[in-house]
């Protein structure tokens, strides 16, 4: 069917179109003034936004931000064996191990293996926390990170050095009873 | 002895009746047909009987008082099974809890973690406690066992089965139990590296992490792996294999049981050389020659190249084939080379062709003897060839036949045969006598005298008798076994009548559990055959229009001039070809040498004007055909590594450069076309084929095999064989460690032979060799060196070299006599 530009109509619903008398008075002030108290009845109430990256909320100790890898304190050899449970355990299938054999002259693990590779891509990652759950040796544990954003995707795929090295505390942890 | 009748038999398992053929175990049956699923550690059906080693499978069994063990208690009729009562739950779960305590809680380092049968047998039936806090045992670990095997003894739970496996599958008798009780431990006599053709298998069997690969040791977990199926097609057995994949590269091999084809074994070649894939001097981009090196080129360089070289040469292009070439890239060669090039000449058989007619009549569908036939027939005759080097998944079969089945195993072969001490009855004959040596089998057989021609066999008549007696007394179930050599050579056609007539004395053609089995020399070159890849058959054995060269006559015309360019698909001359003179002269002389191959080969490195990259087993799709006429399907498990591209692709560009288009948009269409147009294929398709092959004899389409003469045939007497005369014969073998892929691949590299010279102790005395020195091989001014290897079992008057290898290949000398010294 061919368009006819006569039928074609748009109704356009309008206000009175003249203005004045006590009807305009109220529309042009008391309205206005109406919705000013609620605007200055808040002022009162004081300011609860938080003046974030200045100020931060702390966590909570169980909160699961970015992974750690964790060394034996004693010996400084990296708690990870590669077993890869935690890939096993991953649903979203974030992290890639991929094992080596330690040798007396190399050793970087207490077991048989290490990881010589593992990867974290924290773009993918839902801070599920089953890695933690799922590591028979307490390797990897969630932090207290959560401040993650970069301007590239592959940057945010995590290293084994860069889960091993000592976070920059960015956040501060809720103490006792906070 | 034939196969064995199945008689059902009806028993009750947990209170479900279950029909299941008498003689199974309870084990099996129970799973198989009545879905309980008995744990079991020690047992697997595939090793033989079971010992009831690990008592995981206790049942209780209504008539018996005391629980049984599933796995070595037959199934009887009547038979009243319960395996879910409070006796048995308790029975597993304290056989768990005994088997798991000295076994370490190592499972996250554990290579077997994940698919263990321990930890799924715990979980699934322990109690998840222990009370065991003593210490437990100790090993050093891990240990090599051998290169290929690392041995982690605090996990062995004692199951017996790589043990079993070594004393009774592979027979190598080189793993024992020492000590006793706890102390009990796996090991090799002396501590020797277990190194055997079969070691491999170990690994898999081991139900825990006690035995794991090396070259595979902590590359992944299970859950990091795909598993992709395929065909192993590093030589002719082509047993089914599946690839674990990650990240696009095979980490491992493991097998894909198949009773019709592998019984569920691999060979080491077969398990390791996948390595090979992924080295770095695998070729993975095209090469031309330029300025006498080859570089790498771009494809679009390369294909340019290759299609002017070949359209210039013309009708003058001469083509090898090797035997690792799918049916599809056969077919899309000939269509290169026929129909586009007009040249006849292209072979797909080493040393020269066979008549057309023997051929048909060698590879009839009557006549077809399958892999289980060698299992269950009556008697194998083993002729002129050695399946451990050949085909080595057939000599674990053959074993299994005479140690299970009663086959009685007879040999007649030239060099002296691992299976000789499973034999009835073994003879010995010249090498390259096959010929006469079958054709005084065959009138001994058929009553004619015999001694003349065992003797220009070079063979004892009376082992001649022997073994014709033991063949008449068998039974009518017999399957020769026979290698592609009886058939090469200058009488290779006489070798073939020669064989046929054997056949035909023992009743063969149409025999059921009988017949002949061939071991060719290339992985597919039955396939090959089949497809028309020789000079004088068109696809599907069909008469030529036009009989081309075979592969020796290219190599004269090239040498010649006659012809000036080549096309070495998969295949190198200088070391699959019978004389490497004539070949070195041959690819001197041609002015094209255009080569498709995964290494650089010596004909390769030296000849090649442009090579292509050559798919790995991994990479390839296709259909090959296994030497007992079963199809089967390669699937592409991993993407192509480097530059490389698929090889039916790049024949039908070269083809269609040329400028006859193929019009092979896939490879399934390829595919499809054969199935078309071989007559004894019809109506296969891809998914017929599907995991598990089909054998195309067995089908109906078989029928329209093109017709063969029958035998007998009148046979010419075989020239005698040479007389040592104070010098030695010369023969030949191809180890089964002879090939690119396991030179190439790094575990295996310790197994990739050097020339060795097997000598008999008599001769090596009368020489003044001593075992381990170097000696010289000499014939007409050619000499290759070696190590000197006494072997006590090696005939006298003959001297045994090996081919194939890259340096001081047999095939360099020129028989029959060579002079050995020591050097």
């Amino acid at each position: 069917m061919a368009w006819d530009p006569e039928k074609d109509v748009i109704e356009v619903i309008r206000g009175p179109q003249k203005a004045g008398g006590a009807g305009g008075l109220y529309r042009a002030f008391g309205e206005t003034l109406r919705g000013l108290k609620t605007t200055f009845g808040q002022l009162r109430m004081g300011v609860d936004t938080i003046q974030y990256p200045e100020q931060k909320i702390p966590v909570y100790p169980r909160f699961r931000g970015r992974h750690q890898l964790h060394r034996f304190e004693d010996t400084g050899l990296e708690k990870c064996v590669g077993c890869s449970l935690c890939a096993a355990a991953c649903p979203s299938d974030c992290i890639r191990v991929v094992a080596a054999e330690n040798t007396p002259e190399h050793r970087v693990s207490a077991g048989e293996r290490y990881a010589a590779v593992y990867e974290i891509n924290l773009s993918r990652c839902i801070f599920c926390g089953y890695c933690e759950v799922a590591c028979p040796f307490d390797a990897i544990t969630m932090g207290h990170e959560f401040e993650l954003s970069d301007a590239n995707r592959s940057d945010l795929i995590f290293t084994k050095e860069m889960l091993l090295a000592e976070p920059i505390e960015r956040t501060p942890l809720r103490a006792e009873g906070e | 002895m034939p196969r064995p009748v199945e008689k059902l038999v009806s028993l009750t398992i947990n209170g479900n009746e279950v029909q299941a053929p008498a003689g199974m175990m309870l084990a099996d049956a129970a799973l198989k047909y009545g879905d309980v699923e008995i744990p079991v550690f020690c047992y697997d059906a595939k090793i033989g009987p079971p010992v009831g080693a690990c008592r995981m499978c206790l049942v209780e069994i209504e008539g018996i008082p005391k629980m049984q063990a599933g796995c070595s208690v037959a199934v009887t009729d009547g038979m009243v099974v319960h395996t879910d009562t409070p006796t048995v739950k308790a029975a597993q779960e304290a056989v768990l809890e005994f088997i798991l305590i000295n076994h370490p809680l190592d499972c996250p380092v554990c290579d077997k973690g994940g698919e263990c049968p321990l930890q799924d047998n715990a979980f699934g039936w322990g109690g998840g406690l222990s009370r065991f806090i003593e210490p437990k045992r100790h090993f050093e670990k891990p240990l090599a066992l051998s290169p290929l095997i690392a041995i982690d003894r605090e996990r062995c739970i004692l199951c017996y089965r790589c043990v079993r496996y070594s004393q009774e599958v592979a027979e190598d008798f080189q793993l024992v139990l020492e000590e006793r009780g706890a102390d009990t431990f796996v090991t090799t006599f002396d501590g020797h590296p277990y190194v055997a053709p079969f070691s491999g298998n170990i690994i898999e069997l081991c139900p825990v992490g006690a035995l794991t690969s090396r070259p595979y040791r902590f590359r992944a977990r299970p859950w990091d792996i795909e598993q992709a199926g395929s065909v192993c097609t590093l030589c002719p057995a082509q047993c089914n294999v599946s690839f674990s994949v990650r990240d696009e590269r095979v980490l491992r091999v493991l097998g894909r049981d198949h009773e019709g084809v592998d019984d569920g074994w691999l060979c080491d070649k077969g398990r390791f050389a996948y390595q090979a894939i992924h080295v770095d001097q695998r070729i993975t981009a095209p090469m031309l020659r330029d300025g006498g090196q080859l570089r790498p080129v771009t494809w679009e360089i390369a294909i340019e190249a290759a299609a002017n070289l070949l359209s210039h040469a013309g009708a003058n292009t001469g083509a090898l084939v090797g035997g690792e070439t799918t049916n599809e890239e056969g077919v899309l060669l000939t269509h290169l080379m026929r129909e586009t090039l007009g040249s006849h000449d292209l072979d797909s058989r080493p040393g020269g062709a066979l008549e057309l007619e023997l051929l048909r009549a060698l590879n009839a569908p009557t006549l077809q003897a399958s892999v289980p036939d060698l299992q269950y027939a009556h008697a194998v005759l083993v002729l002129d060839c050695e399946p451990v080097d050949d085909a080595p998944i057939l000599d674990l079969r053959l074993r299994k036949g005479v140690r299970h089945h009663g086959v009685k195993l007879l040999i007649g072969s030239s060099r002296p045969s691992a299976l000789d001490e499973r034999a009835a009855h073994s003879a010995r004959f010249a090498p390259g006598c096959g010929e006469a040596f079958a054709a005084a089998l065959g009138a001994e057989l058929a009553g004619q005298p015999s001694a003349s021609l065992a003797e220009a066999a070079g063979a004892d008549p009376a082992d001649v008798v022997a073994l014709a007696t033991e063949l008449r007394e068998a039974g009518e179930e017999v399957v020769i076994l026979w290698g592609e050599r009886l058939t090469a050579g200058p009488r290779r056609n006489e070798g073939a009548r020669a064989l046929l007539n054997l056949a035909q004395e023992l009743g063969l053609d149409g025999q059921d559990g009988g017949g002949l089995l061939e071991i060719p020399s290339g992985t597919n070159s039955r396939g090959l055959r089949e497809v028309g890849v020789l000079p004088n058959a068109s696809i599907g054995l069909g008469d030529a229009a036009t009989v081309g060269r075979d592969s020796e006559q290219i190599g004269e015309a090239l040498a010649a001039g006659d012809l000036s360019a080549v096309i070495l698909l998969h295949s190198d001359p200088l070391l699959d070809q019978p004389s490497s003179a004539l070949w070195q002269r041959a690819l001197g002389k041609a002015s094209a040498v255009i080569a498709h191959a995964a290494f650089l080969t010596p004909a390769v490195l030296e000849h090649a004007n442009v090579v292509f990259p050559a798919e790995s087993y991994a990479e390839k799709e296709g259909t090959v055909v296994h030497p007992d006429s079963r199809v089967q399907r390669l699937r592409r498990s991993i993407a192509r590594q480097g530059e490389t591209r698929a090889e039916w692709a790049l024949l039908a560009e070269l083809a269609a450069r040329i400028g006859n288009d193929p019009k092979a948009l896939t490879c399934s269409m390829v595919s499809a076309r054969i199935f078309e147009q071989v007559p004894f294929y019809a109506g296969l398709s891809l998914d017929l084929i599907g995991g598990v092959g089909i054998r195309w004899s067995e089908r109906e389409a078989a029928a329209s095999f093109p017709a063969a003469p029958a035998a007998p045939f009148t046979l010419d007497p075989p020239p005698a064989a040479a007389s040592p005369n104070g010098l030695l014969r010369l023969g030949s073998f191809r180890s089964i460690w002879a090939s690119p892929d396991v030179e190439a691949s790094p575990a295996l590299a310790f197994l990739h032979p050097r020339q060795r010279v097997e000598l008999s102790p008599a001769d090596a005395e009368r020489l003044g060799i001593a075992h381990g020195e170097n000696v010289t091989v000499a014939s007409n001014g050619d000499s290759v060196t070696g190590l000197a290897h006494i072997r006590a079992a090696a005939p006298d008057g003959t001297v045994f070299l090996q081919t194939s290898i890259p340096e001081g290949s047999a095939a360099l000398l020129e028989g029959p006599l060579v002079e050995v010294k020591r050097s």
